[in-house]
């Protein structure tokens, strides 16, 4: 297995500086080590290893003490992230401490966060769709938030390039809503999603339900094994079969021989020197000595994740910059987004009991945006649209059953009934009130400032959900199922786990942060290319956008840099 | 309680080293001669009974094993002792005692004193009266979830300790910790009971 370089001492200038090393950061480390870059990555957290590091990987249930649940001091140390519903004795040490990093919600906001090499990475929940033209002129079609400064062209080659190699699999349908990637061959719907599949597209012309399009191999590629189908991702893949930047980008990163990664690096800030007019490096705290120390680049990547970038940004501070790196605009912090979660509705299958499946499909369903995509589309309810994702399996609650005793035992042995759901996921428009701020009351272990998040969904989001459960029942309706509940958690934002925003592209300095190819408008050897660079949310999962993004960024950094340009 | 026996049912056989205090406060109960044949960390031995029987009622031996030989009641003391709030534990033994006292109010007796037609009066009544659970979807329920009572929490529990349980996990559900690929529909005959967690 790779050795990484962890030793920076002895080396404090680079040719570029990545901060973070979670999915566009992996990404970021690849592209400029792999163009002869010699590359420092800072993680906050400590080194994951593939494999090595991922020590449940092969657990059983019974092979962990509470059998998977937590204890009362996990509950403490992952105070805010436990409302997620995801975090168990599996996954809970990918899961960043809370209490040693802690926020301040002015208004409800899950920021779930995963401090070490890989980051989110290795928690992510795999769904790979590439955005359309739909989205990148939606803000210049309604005026709300500014206009993109890239189209579908611009990013059109770099989402194939970044598929090739981290494998997308996936169905090609020629949608003009969702783009086909360039896919592996296809995860297979089980009976009961073929059936609501067929029940839906005859019920409901326009509307589409596919298998997921994600980042799961389905058959061997670039070095990495195929998905054995345990559905046990969370606690990494001894496979290698999902993306992340623990099992593709950051080893082929370090085969370069260029890149040097650093954990326990908490950046504090980007150094500005007045005199250069220029960001000349990168300032740490050593998250286990508490010692500060620069480092020096050409170019920094700022791939700290959405938020963690912009309050890097916030806190770098000078002459030139009073209110934050690249604020110019005053936008910083401002357009924050995330999809909507958990509003749908379920339903049971009759018909299907002498039919089962083997495997754990780590994939459901998806049904792409089918509102307001043309003017026979277009409704007057909202702006935008949605996305639904979901699946068929069997499943049930035992314990609501009314009885008890042996021949209630011997059922719960069998199969369950068979279930449907789906969920939907709105777009959020970019609205300047939902803000991330510099907290300088509340103060981390490391004596840093936090961040205050303040940020809501609004009429439009509401009404958008609103469309989204009544479709859903509607469809399970027209489906033929029975006991079918609608639904809406009211979640606030965060729990989509997509926030975007804060440090928004556009044409014009006056009103974004960052050009068309991620630079800070200012600061030109300053590429943010992480979901804070996002200009509008789209319904559509943006990971694999910001790995577009990225290798597109860094290409056109290198060549700038070649060129003598920053 | 039989040493040997209590090994080969305890679902701790094969465990991990974390698992060996449960082992160990295992074999120690051996020596005491309580009427439940293992000592509880948190339950006092009154409510113990009254968990050991409820789940044994609930999911009886038949010809596959049943709670109580897998040790479900020995486990949920353990979750618990170790996984509850002060606040949560507090309320388990208020639960238990309520649903003693409610036996007593109806039939004059604490639960495990009463006569096997009576127990099994007090369940149906509990089956009838408790709340059910929401769906579920990613980790987390969908809607308003009313509050659920402790007859049906338990049985939830105690479901979920016996099919977590590696005798039931390997032994009777059908194990596949590595599946390889996925069939995405096939007779349920060939498969037999459900995949095990």
């Amino acid at each position: 297995m790779a050795n990484y370089n962890i030793d920076a001492k002895k080396e404090l200038t680079y040719d570029a500086i990545v901060i973070g090393s979670g999915i566009s950061g992996g990404w970021a480390a690849k592209e400029l080590c792999g163009k002869g870059l010699k590359t420092l990555v800072l993680e906050r957290g400590r080194i994951v290893e593939h494999v090595v590091d991922y020590p449940t990987m092969n657990l059983d249930p019974w092979d962990t003490e509470l059998r998977g649940g937590i204890t009362p001091e996990q509950q403490k140390k992952h105070y805010k992230a436990v409302r997620s519903g995801w975090i168990g004795t599996d996954t809970a040490h990918f899961y960043a401490d809370d209490e040693a990093n802690p926020y301040t919600e002015k208004k409800p906001f899950l920021w779930l966060r995963a401090h070490q090499m890989g980051g989110r990475s290795l928690l992510w929940g795999k769904q790979t769709y590439r955005w359309s033209d739909l989205d990148f002129e939606a803000n210049a079609k309604d005026g709300h938030g500014v206009d993109w400064p890239i189209r579908y062209r611009d990013i059109e080659p770099w989402y194939t390039y970044v598929e090739k190699f981290a494998g997308i699999s996936g169905e090609p349908l020629g949608l003009p809503q969702l783009p086909d990637s360039h896919f592996l061959p296809p995860m297979e719907l089980n009976c009961v999603e073929k059936h609501v599949k067929n029940r839906i597209e005859k019920n409901f012309p326009g509307r589409h339900l596919i298998i997921g399009r994600c980042a799961h191999l389905t058959v061997p590629h670039n070095g990495r094994g195929q998905c054995q189908y345990r559905n046990r991702c969370g606690r990494g893949c001894p496979y290698g079969a999902y993306f992340s930047s623990n099992s593709a980008t950051l080893p082929a990163a370090n085969a370069s021989g260029n890149l040097t990664i650093r954990p326990f690096s908490i950046v504090q800030s980007l150094i500005y020197d007045d005199n250069k007019e220029r960001v000349t490096g990168v300032r740490i705290i050593d998250a286990e000595t508490s010692e500060d120390i620069e480092f020096s680049a050409k170019i920094i990547f700022v791939n700290a994740s959405t938020l963690g970038s912009t309050q890097i940004l916030l806190n770098s501070k000078s002459k030139r910059f009073e209110n934050g790196l690249g604020n110019d605009s005053g936008e910083l912090g401002h357009n924050l987004m995330d999809h909507t979660y958990r509003v749908g509705a379920i339903g049971k299958v009759e018909g299907f009991d002498d039919k089962y499946y083997k495997g754990r499909r780590p994939n459901g369903i998806y049904i792409p945006r089918y509102w307001n995509i043309s003017e026979e589309t277009k409704t007057d309810k909202f702006l935008r649209g949605f996305g639904y994702q979901g699946g068929g399996y069997r499943g049930g609650n035992a314990a609501n059953t009314e009885s008890f005793g042996a021949d209630f035992k011997d059922s719960i042995l069998k199969p369950g009934p068979w279930e449907f759901f789906i969920t939907g996921f709105a777009e959020c428009l970019p609205y300047h009130d939902n803000q991330v701020s510099l907290n300088t009351e509340v103060l981390d272990k490391w004596g840093q400032p936090t961040l205050t998040l303040d940020a809501e969904f609004k009429e439009n989001e509401k009404a958008a959900n609103k469309q989204i459960q009544e479709d859903a029942v509607d469809m399970l309706q027209q489906a033929g199922l029975k006991d079918i509940i609608g639904f809406d958690n009211e979640h606030p934002p965060g729990f989509g786990v997509h926030e975007m925003g804060t440090a928004r592209m556009g044409h014009d300095p006056k009103t974004s942060v960052l050009n068309k190819f991620n630079q800070v408008h200012a600061a030109k050897n300053v590429f943010v290319t992480d979901g804070a660079c996002m200009t509008s949310s789209s319904c559509v999962n943006p990971s694999l956008t910001y790995m577009a993004i990225t290798a597109r960024a860094a290409n056109h950094a290198v060549s700038e840099l070649n060129k003598q340009n920053i | 309680m039989d040493r040997r026996n209590a090994l080969k049912n305890s679902g701790l056989l094969a465990g991990t080293a974390i698992a060996m205090p449960g082992l160990l406060s295992l074999l120690q109960s051996c020596k005491s001669e309580s009427r439940l044949g293992w000592q509880p960390s948190f339950f006092t031995e009154d409510e113990a009974t009254t968990i050991s029987m409820l789940v044994d009622m609930i999911l009886p031996r038949t010809d596959t094993p049943g709670a109580l030989d897998v040790n479900v009641d020995v486990f949920i003391d353990k979750v618990i002792a170790q996984s509850y709030t002060k606040k949560d534990q507090q309320k388990m033994r208020d639960d238990i005692a309520a649903f003693n006292e409610g036996c007593k109010t109806n039939f004059g007796k604490v639960f495990h004193e009463l006569t096997e037609d009576k127990r099994i009066a007090v369940l149906q009544a509990a089956e009838k009266s408790n709340a059910k659970f929401n769906p579920g979807i990613w980790g987390k329920s969908i809607g308003e979830q009313e509050s659920i009572g402790f007859y049906r929490s338990l049985k939830a529990t105690a479901i979920w300790a016996y099919i977590t349980s590696e005798e039931i996990g390997k032994t009777v559900l059908s194990y596949d910790p590595i599946p390889g690929k996925f069939q995405a529909c096939i007779p349920v005959g060939d498969v037999g009971n459900k995949w095990t967690f």
